[in-house]
């Protein structure tokens, strides 16, 4: 029976018929698929599962109990959110600034014809690739009253200073690090911006007589504006972020002096267990990155046209 | 072959008092042979999660191993986490349903997982007794108090720690004093050797004689609770639904709390972190300082070695004495099918039917009646401080937001100490905070 089936004419089938370009999109479409859908599952529908969340009541294991807008009302009338908030900020505003300014000049100073030049800047770049831990380990050691960040200021004759054990220095101790490990990070992307400028531009402004200050004042900086709003964007998202330094280091104190955002979201889930006032923070906390980031865009972007 | 009725009945007798006759040493809650009850005799497989504390690990180990010769057909697979981790790992994979058989949490966070319905009682047959009371007469007077819940055991410490005072023999030589005559025996005495102990060199300090903890909230709390009950009052109510944060007594204890500091540390300088809680008194950077006697091996394998001294936890009034005690303890998943939960109870009462062994291997005291009779607890150091600051003790206040509230203690704590914050002020803050709370 089954070899007479099997020499039965197959029914024609209507084969799809695609030209070159539809086959090759096609083919393009399925590698991206994996990629597509592990950021899907795994970025977005978290992300949605946190807007959910954050209408709900939720201590992860007791169902969770839809509360509206319960928790963001509660929020805007928490002291503790609203310092920690502002500790965010803070640490944003004077961890950034500094950070564009000196890996600017670096990256400069790294693309000029200086001696050992490859040396320096891999030295310069030994920072960023230390682990977060380690980082805050080594540091707390430096930060100690016999430490070394103390013993320096003990040749100038100042008194050690209680980096971490003091709510006026604590925050100061860690935008420090912040800084140390941002910079040479933003001087490579800055380098790579400079090195596209052509060197045809300098040599024109050089035989008109600019200075150069005057070069870098009306060539390297307009021309740097895609490279600038890329490290501003950047180092501003990633230091809303930061959580691992003052975790590690003082745990958010003394007296919540350290308390960034993100610990504090942290420790709302994992530490109180209140996982929809956590999500709403986290919302919180997206909507002002994504403000800040327009905002910064829409600078950049006024007198493009 | 014949036996006589009476030969018989002889070794039916001497068996049965094998089988159930008392053991020697303290009657711990697994205490004896393995009492008769329907164990599962199927091949079972439990999970088991404790906290990672070096010696506590490798007794853990040794337990499961032994286990092994006693009930072949169970299979136990261990997982450790950190301390800190511990909570959260917990809570997150009771919610996934997939938590351990048998848990390991700090005494003070099982108030949230019974309110949560994921803790399964103690299973009475398994203890060989008729009644939760039965089994808390193993312990002594509120030895089971963290984990009972109305009126049944929930939970067993393997460790009830006493909060005593450690003194570096060494540093009071130095200072011309002698540990155990002029060992302080009240706050008042403790300031009164302050001067002579702390060292300061310009505006460095090079010696503290004395430190409370800043290293985290829960350490904070941990001192702050009986200094209030010393001074008659509380922090929460039974019932963890009021809270006394800013009462006479928590705002007297807390400005006494800043005038010892004051006087005897400088909170700004410490390397004791949540890993290294006792840096500060192991380096000899503090000539006094309050831990458990779980302590005891990290001091002894330390400079300091045997030239140390405990004394009780420092009082308001020593005719009165009062001080806390909080530990670990193990639990069983509820959501576990029943033969699981059976051998999970008999697998926590195996471990711990041999209190003297955690003692002498992990330096825990268990809080059961006839621990101090042993031969380990005569050797190990100062035991008998340990204990009698445990029978005037208090456990560590239990309430679903014990996280919250410690947070809120250490921020008042902190802000006194770092910011010189009035106490009153700092305490109402972290009382409007905690009722906040609460009242959700």
């Amino acid at each position: 029976m089954s070899v007479l089936a099997s020499t039965q004419p197959r029914p024609t089938r209507k084969r799809l018929r695609l030209d070159i370009s539809a086959k090759q999109a096609l083919f393009g479409y399925a590698i991206l698929l994996p990629t597509l859908a592990i950021i899907v599952i795994f970025r977005f529908l978290p992300m949605l599962q946190a807007f959910y969340i954050s209408l709900h009541e939720y201590d992860l294991i007791r169902p969770p109990r839809f509360i509206g807008l319960e928790n963001f009302i509660d929020l805007l009338q928490d002291p503790l959110f609203l310092n920690s908030a502002r500790v965010s900020i803070l640490y944003v505003v004077f961890s950034c600034v500094p950070v564009w300014v000196l890996s600017l000049a670096l990256a400069v100073l790294f693309n000029r014809e200086i001696r050992a030049k490859n040396l320096f800047r891999s030295a310069a770049f030994m920072p960023v690739v230390m682990p977060a831990v380690v980082n805050a380990v080594v540091w707390t050691f430096m930060y100690h009253q016999d430490g070394v960040v103390n013993t320096i200021l003990g040749w100038f004759s100042i008194d050690p200073i209680p980096w971490l054990r003091s709510s006026r220095w604590a925050l100061w101790a860690i935008i420090l690090i912040g800084i140390w490990r941002a910079t040479p990070y933003y001087m490579v992307i800055f380098l790579a911006g400079l090195q596209a400028i052509p060197h045809e531009y300098y040599e024109a402004a050089q035989i008109d007589g600019a200075s150069p200050w005057r070069q870098f004042r009306h060539i390297t900086l307009p021309l740097l504006k895609p490279t600038t709003l890329l490290v501003m964007v950047m180092s501003v998202i990633v230091a809303m972020k930061v959580f691992a330094v003052p975790l590690i280091m003082t745990g958010g104190g003394p007296a919540d002096s350290t308390r960034v955002l993100p610990l504090f979201i942290y420790q709302t889930a994992f530490e109180f267990f209140k996982m929809g006032r956590a999500a709403a923070m986290s919302v919180f906390l997206f909507a002002a990155v994504m403000v800040f980031t327009l905002l910064q865009i829409r600078l950049f972007s006024r007198g493009e046209d | 072959m014949r036996f006589p009725t009476g030969f018989l009945a002889l070794t039916l007798l001497v068996s049965l008092a094998l089988v159930t006759g008392p053991a020697v040493g303290p009657a711990g809650a697994g205490e004896g042979p393995t009492p008769a009850f329907a164990f599962p005799s199927e091949n079972i497989a439990i999970e088991v999660w404790w906290h990672e504390y070096g010696p506590f690990t490798a007794y853990v180990k040794e337990l499961i191993e032994a286990y092994k010769k006693v009930r072949p057909n169970v299979t136990v697979n261990p997982t450790v986490a950190s301390s800190t981790d511990m909570n959260q790992k917990l809570t997150v994979s009771l919610a996934a349903g997939t938590g351990p058989d048998v848990m390991d949490a700090d005494a003070s966070y099982y108030v949230a997982y019974y309110s949560k319905g994921v803790l399964e009682p103690a299973n009475l047959d398994v203890f060989g007794v008729k009644s939760y009371e039965e089994l808390m007469a193993r312990y002594v007077p509120g030895g089971l108090a963290s984990g009972t819940f109305d009126g049944k055991v929930y939970t067993l410490p393997y460790q009830g720690n006493s909060m005593s005072l450690f003194l570096n023999n060494k540093l009071f030589a130095e200072a011309g004093l002698d540990p155990k005559r002029d060992a302080p025996k009240s706050w008042k005495d403790l300031m009164a050797l302050c001067p002579k102990l702390k060292k300061v060199e310009g505006r460095r300090t090079v010696r503290k004689a004395f430190e409370f903890p800043y290293h985290s909230p829960r350490w904070q709390l941990q001192d702050l609770q009986p200094m209030t009950e010393q001074f008659g009052g509380k922090i929460l109510s039974e019932d963890g639904k009021t809270a006394y944060l800013n009462s006479p007594e928590t705002v007297t204890a807390l400005t006494l709390w800043r005038d010892v500091t004051k006087a005897c540390g400088d909170p700004k300088n410490t390397k004791n972190t949540a890993s290294n809680p006792n840096q500060d008194f192991l380096d000899g950077f503090t000539a006094m300082w309050v831990t458990g006697p779980w302590a005891t091996p990290q001091v002894q394998a330390s400079p300091i070695k045997n030239e140390f001294t405990v004394v009780g936890f420092p009082q308001v009034d020593p005719a009165k004495p009062h001080t806390m005690v909080y530990g670990w303890a193990w639990g069983v998943n509820k959501n576990k099918p029943e033969k699981n939960k059976i051998v999970a109870w008999d697998f926590v009462r195996f471990m711990l039917a041999k209190p003297e062994e955690w003692l002498a291997k992990a330096g825990f005291v268990q809080p059961v009646k006839g621990v101090g009779d042993t031969e380990v607890a005569k050797k190990f150091p100062f035991f008998e401080v340990h204990m009698k600051d445990v029978a005037t003790a208090s456990w560590y206040i239990r309430s679903e937001n014990v996280n919250e509230i410690a947070q809120a203690v250490g921020r008042a704590v902190d802000s006194v100490v770092y910011d010189g914050a009035d106490p009153k002020a700092a305490l109402d803050a972290a009382q409007a905070a905690v009722e906040k709370i609460l009242k959700k």
